[in-house]
């Protein structure tokens, strides 16, 4: 059991979670690949702390992680709604305002 | 020499859990992206956070992975929610494949990955800094986020009330002002009026 | 000084300038208006001279840095104006009675005439070199104007061009001097010039001295006289008597102590006394009745300049007022032969003078004058100069006197020509003819002998200048009070001697040497030694201007266009193109940043990722 094993798998859902960022067209699905990616981060987060300074400290980092999770989904889920409203879509596409 | 983790979480019983539960988690993720409806990918997701929170608990991190368990399933109850209002479908029974540049990001995110595990496996990762009796793991943390740590967690409340306020008003088609005039004073003009039936 | 005096003092020069100015621009055509005009500004001018002689007004105002535009009159230019004054009025008296080439534009003849009076009585009032300066320049402007006045003969113009050339080449002295003044320290009054500093006194006093001589036509200047011939007879009585020539010597005597008390006296001196000489021998030899007076005239003022020299302004002056009187006379009378038998030359004049008797007996007496026959006006104040010379020097006392007895050579070969007896003008040898220069009228008008009459009368009569009382009273007025009077013995002597030059010259035909002719060929010495030298000289300045410095410049010019050409290729091939370049890269950037901003979240996520990326693996690898 070492700790490179369990980077590796984090950075796996992190990857995996990544993908799903990067390709998915709806924004709830998204959103989901965002969870996978901090999922992995709070995996090698959780590691790292117990594997090299195991103080509480570190736990109520993840702690925060997650709350930032909460906080993120709620947001994201907000904007998803307003743009449904206003434009009656839920794809990334369509929302190109910032295109330069 | 390679850290090490507390006594309890040694022994190849944890690995194999570990190595079992890693990989529930790795793949119920890429079942998120691969599965045609989206209620199976949530149900995928919540399956992948539910397995990384498991091993968490059998790092010994009870707190942590009993929190992640609760949040993430809530969440998934959530996602699945705001599912069915925005496709305004069954979301189990219909096929979807909602992709734009599949390629490019299976390229990037493979990429990255290599990278990341080329890190990991080169990097110098320091010896365990001495081990914490996990034993008193959640009561120290308790005292920490009763003491030094309070500040921290008192702010992340309000925070999360903001947030939760200001989506809904984010979210929200129609606010008071809409209702009752720019200085709040006209009657109510809703589409539909509700009440009692006054 | 009362208001009205300095007033008076102004009026001196202005009444005539003024009218002068009034005349030459609008040069009325009517001779009657042109001539009454003339003739009334010169009489109120002399009218103001005798008031201003009485009263001696004199004043100043502010001209240039330090110094005043100051008029005085003395004693000395009470006489001068006096009769400068007088022999003007008398000269455009002479003109008014038919001289063919005023008659030509009369209002421009008396302007011109007025003008160069009121220089003339600037430059005698002058109390400082600059106000000098001014009237010296006018004057000489004036009498190139008049010498010239029949322009459309370029004969003409081109003598007047040389008189006044030669002339305001002396006049640089004058400059030379009033800088050197300035130098000196002791300010540009002519009062003062004498109290300057040792070393710039000798180079004012050699400049005035140049300029003084130039004027007065003495050697070796005395060429651009027998130029000036050419310009009507009442210019010449005016200019080659009474003024502009005079006004040369009058310089000399104006600054007494300057020249006495460097070299330059001596030698100014000198200079009059072998002027007086050589232009007698010169005079002598020339067989044109105004060129016999031009000689003559140098010769004269030779005696002035000799004064000058030796300090004697009373005999000097005396001189030059005795030799106005006589010689405008001559001068008139050659000018009344000229416009009745339309010739000078002294052949063609046998017997003239008894073919008007009047004007031959002022004839006599002017050249009985100026053969120095007692007891007229030129043989007094020649007797004066030479007592004033003989204190410096038997030498000098010799040579004066051999000019004297030249004087009456010259003056008794004139006389008789002219009072042979009368020949038909049938019989006339070939070289003798008549009108060979204009057209004869064969008659003498009543306005030119009027003139005639007065000067004979002062010809006659201003040898009263050196008896006493007159002789003192005028050395005192000239402040020269210490004038030696001529020994009994002298004036009888050379009265003698005047009688048998003039009686052997009558009846001896005299030598006449070519060079003597021809005025020493001092034109054509000057013409080789200073006029083509210049000539050359400007010539090759010229050249070197042109094909030197105009080359330079031009190359300059050219070479300039051709860097700024360059710099121009530079600037639009190299700069301009890397500002363009540098816009257009910039654009290009710009564009190119605005291609990652798609506004599609997940290539944001992609580009965030692997700049994070990039950015750990630097950290990584440089740390």
């Amino acid at each position: 059991m070492t700790l490179q094993l369990v980077l590796v798998v984090a950075a796996a859902l992190f990857c995996v979670g990544l993908y799903g960022a990067l390709s998915q067209q709806v924004v709830v699905m998204v959103m989901m690949g965002l969870e996978l990616m901090l999922n992995g981060l709070v995996l090698a987060a959780a590691a790292i702390w117990l594997f090299l300074a195991p103080r509480p400290t570190g736990e109520v980092l993840l702690l925060v992680v997650l709350a930032v999770m909460t906080l993120e989904m709620a947001m994201g889920f907000a904007v998803a709604v307003l743009v449904h409203r206003r434009r009656g879509s839920d794809m990334t596409d369509m929302a190109g305002d910032l295109a330069g | 020499m390679p850290p090490s983790l507390p006594a309890r979480a040694r022994g190849s019983a944890v690995i194999v859990v570990f190595l079992l539960l890693a990989a529930v988690s790795v793949v119920t993720g890429a079942l998120v992206f691969v599965v045609d409806s989206m209620a199976r990918a949530t149900y995928a997701l919540a399956c992948s956070f539910v397995a990384v929170a498991l091993a968490l608990l059998t790092f010994g991190l009870t707190y942590l992975g009993v929190i992640t368990i609760l949040m993430m399933v809530m969440e998934m109850a959530i996602m699945a929610v705001f599912m069915i209002m925005f496709m305004g479908m069954n979301p189990a029974l219909m096929p979807m494949d909602m992709v734009h540049g599949k390629r490019a990001a299976l390229a990037v995110s493979v990429a990255l990955f290599a990278l990341l595990v080329v890190g990991i496996v080169v990097a110098p990762w320091p010896g365990a800094a001495g081990s914490a009796s996990t034993a008193s793991d959640i009561a120290a943390l308790g005292h920490t986020l009763m003491g030094s740590k309070m500040l921290v967690m008192m702010s992340v409340s309000p925070i999360m009330f903001a947030t939760i306020v200001g989506g809904v008003v984010l979210a929200s088609g129609r606010t008071r002002y809409d209702r009752f005039g720019d200085d709040l004073d006209h009657p109510a003009q809703d589409p539909t009026p509700g009440g009692v039936g006054r | 000084m009362s208001p009205h005096l300095s007033l008076l003092a102004w009026a001196l020069p202005v009444v005539p300038a003024v009218a002068g100015t009034a005349l030459a621009l609008t040069r009325p055509t009517s001779r009657r208006v042109a001539h009454g005009a003339t003739l009334s500004a010169a009489a109120v001018t002399l009218a103001l001279t005798i008031v201003a002689a009485a009263t001696r007004p004199s004043t100043s105002t502010p001209f240039l840095l330090g110094t005043d535009l100051g008029l005085r009159v003395d004693g000395l230019a009470a006489v001068v104006s006096v009769t400068v004054a007088a022999v003007a009025l008398l000269a455009l008296t002479f003109a008014a009675g038919g001289e063919r080439d005023v008659d030509q534009a009369p209002g421009r003849f008396g302007g011109l005439m007025l003008l160069f009076t009121a220089a003339v009585l600037i430059t005698v009032t002058a109390t400082t070199l600059p106000t000098l300066l001014l009237a010296w320049e006018v004057m000489g402007a004036t009498s190139y104007a008049l010498i010239g006045f029949s322009w459309r003969d370029p004969e003409r113009v081109s003598s007047g061009l040389v008189a006044f050339v030669t002339t305001r080449a002396a006049d640089l002295g004058l400059y030379v001097a009033a800088a050197a003044a300035l130098a000196g320290g002791h300010g540009l009054a002519l009062a003062d010039l004498a109290h300057a500093d040792p070393g710039p006194r000798t180079v004012v006093a050699a400049g005035v001295a140049v300029a003084g001589l130039g004027k007065a036509a003495q050697l070796p200047f005395s060429f651009w006289l027998s130029r000036a011939m050419v310009g009507p007879s009442p210019v010449s009585a005016l200019l080659h008597s009474a003024a502009m020539v005079a006004m040369g010597g009058y310089l000399l005597l104006r600054v007494p102590d300057l020249l006495t008390a460097t070299w330059v006296g001596p030698a100014v001196a000198w200079v009059g006394a072998v002027t007086a000489v050589v232009l007698g021998v010169v005079a002598i030899a020339q067989r044109d009745l105004k060129q016999v007076l031009a000689a003559s005239t140098a010769s004269q003022l030779g005696f002035v300049v000799l004064a000058a020299g030796v300090g004697g302004v009373t005999a000097g002056t005396t001189q030059l007022v005795a030799h106005a009187a006589t010689k405008a006379l001559l001068f008139l009378v050659a000018g009344a032969w000229l416009s009745a038998l339309g010739t000078k030359a002294l052949p063609a004049l046998r017997g003239a003078g008894r073919r008007w008797p009047l004007v031959g007996v002022v004839a006599t007496l002017g050249l009985l004058s100026l053969a120095g026959v007692a007891p007229l006006a030129l043989w007094a104040s020649k007797e004066a100069v030479l007592a004033s010379a003989v204190e410096h020097g038997t030498a000098l006392y010799a040579v004066g006197l051999l000019g004297a007895a030249l004087s009456a050579g010259y003056a008794g070969r004139v006389l008789a020509v002219v009072l042979a007896p009368l020949e038909s003008d049938a019989d006339r040898t070939a070289d003798a003819r008549l009108d060979t220069e204009e057209e004869g009228t064969r008659e003498v008008t009543t306005a030119m002998r009027v003139p005639m009459l007065v000067l004979g009368l002062g010809a006659a009569g201003l040898g009263v200048l050196v008896l006493p009382p007159v002789s003192s009273a005028l050395a005192s007025a000239v402040g020269d009070p210490r004038a030696p009077a001529p020994g009994l013995v002298e004036l009888l002597a050379s009265a003698a001697l005047a009688l048998v030059v003039l009686v052997v010259a009558w009846r001896v035909r005299l030598p006449e040497p070519a060079w003597a002719r021809d005025w020493l060929h001092l034109e054509d010495l000057m013409q080789r030694a200073v006029v083509e030298p210049t000539d050359r000289l400007a010539g090759s300045l010229a050249r070197f201007d042109d094909e030197v410095l105009s080359a330079a410049v031009a190359s300059t010019a050219r070479t300039t266009l051709r860097l700024s050409d360059l710099a121009a290729r530079f600037d639009g091939d190299v700069i301009d193109r890397a500002v363009k370049g540098l816009a257009h890269a910039v654009r290009r950037a710009g564009s190119l940043a605005r291609r990652p901003q798609t506004g599609q979240l997940h290539q944001y996520y992609a580009q965030s990722v692997a700049v994070l990326a990039v950015a750990a693996v630097l950290l990584v690898l440089v740390r």
